[in-house]
């Protein structure tokens, strides 16, 4: 049993570590948790809708609205936030 | 029917990306025109959807279910292919926003009781979806467009035109690339499944027309030469329709690659139809050459699939960044 009706759970580290993946495997390089997408790497608008529709899909969340601004997207720490945030609150 | 993935619990038909597809295809067949209204309507539901919150989803998709026609606005006199240069503005005032600006060449703008107007708003942008009579809002039809004649394309002026502060989508600024391209990455589907359709009815009237019609002594495709365009054109068919399919997979599944799938998609349909519809032109010669055939209205309306929701140049600049991977070396900000 669990609180959420959301499959399969998640925590921090288990978001986190997905996230990483994802962008190792896209950018073919490793990313640490605070490192600055943005200022520090060519992001095209293409590459922030990837990590939209990939973050909906791994974790069964909509971002959408304010949600998608880019603040949430920046670090792997702040997507990890925004994501265990939304399942909080999308149950 | 106009924005038929909009979900029951909206007052819509809930089809997914591939079912909306072959619809589009269909209609696409029939009238481009009609089709583009499906566009601009299926584009403003979803902009309400991604842009917008819960609230903002019951309250306008059930209007965009229920026969109230939408438009949207990117394009301004000076923000064609460079949406960044996009002057019209959001600005807060009270219980309301101000909404001033221009917009040119938006489809459907003529019959529509909705504009959803993108522009800039706090220091980010976003989308405000504005009533068509609203005091202050101008709508000029375009006269004589080169195709998809019905359309309805129309230029905007809004002058200090207000409207509830809960009209702005997502009540925030977004990052305008992304705001943009969320937007119109529907609408590159249901441009590229309505190439599909035009490909479709040129490859009817051209495979009627040439095993019917002889000259020296047999049908024109048994000439060889005529044989080779019928292929082509076949080709064509299943190229854009196959293209189309993959990207309408990705929307389904919910593939991070569905925003860059949209954008080829889009950009192998256009390119398919404007030279598929120029060969079935050929195949029918003097039978095409009068302005209401449907080879000959497909021909003009090819063309300007080229030119929206991103231009064949602007598609191959986004497929290119996308071959670059981001690197934390290169500095470089957000583009489109
Ligand atoms: C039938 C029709 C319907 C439309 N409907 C809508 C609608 O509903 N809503 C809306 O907002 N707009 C609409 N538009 C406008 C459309 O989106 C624009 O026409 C389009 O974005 C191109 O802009 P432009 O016409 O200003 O051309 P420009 O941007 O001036 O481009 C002219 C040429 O230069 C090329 N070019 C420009 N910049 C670059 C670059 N950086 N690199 C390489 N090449 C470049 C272009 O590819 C093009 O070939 C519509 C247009 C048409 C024709």
């Amino acid at each position: 049993m669990t609180i959420s009706s959301k499959p399969g759970s998640h925590t921090a580290e288990t978001v986190a570590q997905e996230v990483q993946r994802f962008l190792e495997q896209r950018t073919k390089q490793t990313w640490d948790p605070d490192t600055d997408l943005f200022s520090s790497g060519a992001v095209s608008s293409m590459f922030a809708m990837e990590l939209v529709v990939h973050l909906e899909s791994s974790f069964d969340v909509v971002i959408s609205g304010p949600d998608l601004a880019l603040d949430n997207f920046r670090t792997v720490n702040a997507m990890t936030a925004m994501v265990l945030r939304l399942r909080e609150a999308q149950p | 029917m106009l924005c038929a993935q909009v979900g029951p619990e909206h007052g819509g038909t809930g089809l997914d990306s591939r079912a909306n597809g072959e619809l589009t295809a269909r209609v696409g067949a029939r009238c481009s025109s009609l089709r583009s209204v499906m566009t601009s309507q299926g584009m403003a539901a979803w902009t309400v959807r991604r842009l917008g919150g819960p609230e903002q989803w019951d309250t306008f998709l059930p209007r965009l279910t229920s026969g109230d026609l939408a438009a949207v606005g990117f394009s301004e006199p000076g923000a064609g292919s460079d949406l960044s240069a996009m002057e019209t503005e959001i600005a807060d005032d009270g219980a309301q926003v101000v909404v001033t600006g221009r917009k040119v060449w938006i489809t459907a703008a003529h019959y529509a009781d909705l504009l959803v107007v993108f522009g800039t708003y706090r220091g980010g942008a976003t989308a405000v979806v504005v009533p068509a009579g609203a005091p202050g809002v101008r709508i000029t039809r375009v006269p004589n467009p080169l195709g998809c004649r019905a359309a309805g394309h129309a230029d905007i002026t809004l002058d200090a035109v207000r409207v509830p502060a809960d009209h702005v989508l997502g009540g925030t600024g977004l990052p305008l690339p992304l705001a943009t391209t969320a937007a119109l990455t529907y609408g590159r589907m249901s441009v590229a499944w309505g190439c599909v359709g035009i490909l479709r009815a040129c490859l009817d009237a051209a495979a009627a027309h040439t095993t019917t019609r002889e000259q020296s002594g047999r049908v024109l495709a048994e000439h060889q030469l005529v044989a080779r365009h019928l292929a082509e054109l076949y080709v064509a068919e299943r190229h854009a329709t196959r293209a189309c399919e993959h990207a309408s997979a990705s929307w389904d599944t919910g593939s991070p690659d569905m925003a860059v799938d949209a954008v080829h998609a889009k950009y192998v349909a256009s390119r398919e139809a404007a030279e598929g519809a120029a060969r079935a032109v050929q195949l029918l010669a003097s039978a095409a050459a009068s302005d209401g055939h449907v080879v000959a209205r497909a021909y003009r309306d090819a063309k300007l699939m080229e030119v929206i929701e991103g231009t064949s140049e602007i598609c191959q600049l986004i497929l290119a960044q996308h071959t670059r991977k981001p690197t934390q070396h290169t500095r470089r900000k957000v583009q489109a």
